[in-house]
This record gives structure tokens, C-alpha cells and sequence, in this order.
């Protein structure tokens, strides 16, 4: 029996290990204006990956900066709380599930996909308003459910993903004719027990049917900007699938033939070094 | 017809221009992006171990050639924009990832 119900999923969320403490200060601090930035900053750099890999993106081709950047101070300074914030997500989320006893579940295709929704929808952002660099993180996230999926009920989700090869169907189909819920419903069950803001929460959990959120919610950027990575091949995958663009969605962003072509130069720039650095 | 595509340094020619900036593992910038590539540029890469970059150079436009370059990627695109549907949207978004990558090959 493959079908799972939301309160499985819950009830295994439950159990997860719990996020480093200067993620879970960082998520708290999305609905807390009093947070201590400086605190923040000091738990941060008591972490040396954590604070390895925000370097290492700090100065990357990411922002083009001039002068290099040695401390997660400086990185707060330079690029603003917030930019650290997403950053420090981005990078340690994905980081806290195993999947590699999913048969069938292919994690660099997974990475590379996320980080090309996370720089289209940084890219997207300013056509809805939207920070740029919590667009980033939300892109990068927004398919967290199947990391959920494919660590927490690897059986299960080995036969969906083998039933979505042999119908060539897109995976949500896949994953709701097998399993009965689809990534994107157990993404946001995580969302909620990991509290992850409510503009994080929507992208994650309605990038699939963004016409159902807020005309200013980040499900539209996410939605579109997935169907961007899709569209230019960043999985490397031959099954690579392309689901119709919700015309919703789109006419929120108000994009064009120029829009589109300039969103993608500035995506692809700096794509490969994007997925270097969040791949080690 | 300008090219930007990543080169073997054995098949690049002074005088080219690096398009995109060159990081060390530490995302250290060695080269950025716009630099004229030099002799010293290149003996420096390879020093370090590097074997190829992104330049952007002169290519002559061969007809034939940009036909075939132009039929892979339809066929890549048609393949994962199987199931999209013929929408003004989905044909937008097509369109303007044929022509970056005509422009731009990979």
C-alpha cells in the first residue's frame, strides 16, 4: 500500500531532527521586528559550514561585488540582514534530509533544478514586488516536499517516481495517483511545522496553482519561475517536463517576449557557479 | 557573428574577450567578466588547473551550420514542452529560450 495521508506526513515531520539554531532564530526573526541582527550573526558564524558556504556565495558572480567579504558581519553590513537571511536558509534546508535510499530519486537533478527556479524568481522578483532575495530562497525551496517524500518514505515515493517514467506524466500527477498527496501539499505541511513565514509558506505550497493565492503572493514568482527553469533544461534530465504556464500567474508578472529573453540572460550568468557552490 | 561559449584555453586566441568572471574554489574572482584574454591570462589558468572557460568570439556564420545548431535545440524544447499546451504564454517563453540560445550557444 503506497497512499499516505496528511497526518503520516505530520506525524514524520514531527520526528525530524530540528533545524540548526540560527536557522530556527532566522525563521523566527521573518515575524519578529526586535530581532538581534548581531546576535544572529555571531550564532551564525559559530556554525564554519554554514558560514563557509554564505561566503563562498557572498562573493560569488551571485552579487558582483568588488572587494571580498570575510565575515558573516561584513555580509550583514554589505548585503543587508535580509540578503543573509535567505542566504542561510537557502543553504542549510536542503542539507537536512537523506535521499539517497530513494531508487529512482535523482538529487543532482533536484539541485540544479531548485537553483534555477531560486535565480529566475530572484530575477522575476521586482516584476511583482517581491524581494529579490527571498524570492531566491523560496525558488530554491519550493520543491522541499519531495525531499520530505523521498527521505521519509523512500518506498513509496520510489513507486511514484517510477510510475510518473513509465506514463511520462508530470510528477504531481504521479505523486497524487500513487501516494494520494502530491509535493507540494507536503511541502507546506513542513513549511507549517518548520513555521516558515507566510510568503515561504505560499511559494512552497501553491507553486503548482498559484491562480488560488494572492495576486501579490510569491506562489506567482515561484510558479513562473519554475516553469523558466524548466523550459531551459537545468535538470539535465531527459524526461524534463514543462507543465502550462498559469496564465494568471503570468499576467501578475506582466511578462513579455523582452522581459522573458533579459530574466533569462540573467539567470543562466550565474547558474553553473550558483550550483557549484550550494553543491558542496 | 558574436559566439559566447565555453572553450578548451588550448582553442583560445589572445585578443578574446572572457564572458564570464573565473572564481577560484574559494570564490575568489581570478578573471572578470569583459577581461581581454592575454598569453599571461592563460598560462596563469592553466598553472592553476583550469581547463576551459567561457570567452565570447568572432564566428563566421555558416547558414548550414546555424540550421542544424537551431534544430537540436527545437527538438530539446519540443521535448520538454511536450505536454505545455499551444498558449500564448507557453509560446512566449519557448521563443525567447530559442533565441538566448541561438545567440548563446552552450
Amino acid at each position: 500500500m503506497t497512499m499516505l495521508n496528511r497526518d503520516q506526513v505530520t506525524a514524520r515531520l514531527k520526528q525530524l531532527p530540528s533545524l540548526p539554531s540560527a536557522v530556527s532564530e532566522l525563521l523566527a526573526s521573518f515575524s519578529n521586528e526586535d530581532v538581534d541582527v548581531e546576535q544572529i550573526a555571531r550564532q551564525i558564524a559559530r556554525d564554519q559550514g554554514l558560514t563557509a558556504r554564505v561566503l563562498r556565495v557572498a562573493n560569488s558572480s551571485f552579487y558582483g561585488l568588488q572587494s571580498k567579504i570575510g565575515t558573516i558581519n561584513e555580509a550583514v553590513v554589505v548585503l543587508g540582514f535580509r540578503a543573509v537571511r535567505s542566504m542561510v536558509m537557502a543553504v542549510s534546508m536542503n542539507g537536512a534530509f537523506r535521499v539517497d535510499q530513494c531508487h529512482g530519486f535523482d538529487a543532482m537533478a533536484y539541485l540544479r533544478h531548485g537553483v534555477g527556479v531560486g535565480l529566475a524568481a530572484r530575477s522575476l522578483a521586482p516584476l511583482a514586488n517581491q524581494n529579490a532575495e527571498l524570492a531566491f530562497t523560496g525558488g530554491l525551496l519550493h520543491d522541499i516536499g519531495q525531499l520530505v517524500l523521498a527521505s521519509n518514505f523512500s518506498t513509496q515515493y520510489a513507486v511514484a517516481l517510477e510510475y510518473r517514467k513509465k506514463h511520462d506524466c508530470p510528477l504531481v500527477v504521479a505523486e497524487r495517483d500513487i501516494l494520494g498527496l502530491d509535493h507540494a501539499e507536503v511541502g507546506g505541511l513542513l513549511a507549517e511545522a518548520w513555521r516558515f513565514p507566510d510568503s515561504l509558506h505560499q511559494a512552497v505550497a501553491h507553486h503548482h496553482a498559484p491562480a488560488g493565492a494572492l495576486a501579490n503572493s510569491l506562489a506567482n514568482v515561484v510558479h513562473v519561475a519554475d516553469a523558466f527553469a524548466h523550459a531551459m533544461g537545468f535538470a539535465n534530465f531527459n524526461d524534463e517536463m514543462m507543465m502550462a504556464i498559469d496564465r494568471t500567474a503570468w499576467e501578475r508578472l506582466g511578462l513579455d517576449g523582452d522581459k522573458c529573453r533579459k530574466a533569462i540572460a540573467e539567470i543562466e550568468h550565474c547558474f553553473e557557479e550558483t550550483c557549484q557552490i550550494l553543491r558542496s | 557573428m558574436k559566439v559566447s561559449e565555453v572553450m578548451a584555453l588550448e582553442a583560445i586566441q589572445p585578443g578574446m574577450k572572457v564572458a564570464e568572471a573565473v572564481v577560484d574554489d574559494g570564490g575568489r574572482v581570478l578573471v572578470p567578466v569583459g577581461a581581454e584574454v592575454t598569453e599571461s591570462m592563460l598560462s596563469s589558468l592553466a598553472r592553476r588547473d583550469i581547463e576551459s572557460i567561457k570567452v565570447e568570439h568572432e564566428v563566421e556564420e555558416d547558414p548550414a551550420a546555424r540550421e542544424a545548431h537551431r534544430a537540436v535545440i527545437v527538438s530539446r524544447l519540443d521535448r520538454i514542452f511536450r505536454v505545455a499546451g499551444d498558449t500564448a504564454e507557453n509560446r512566449t517563453l519557448y521563443q525567447a529560450v530559442l533565441d538566448h540560445r541561438m545567440e548563446n550557444p552552450q
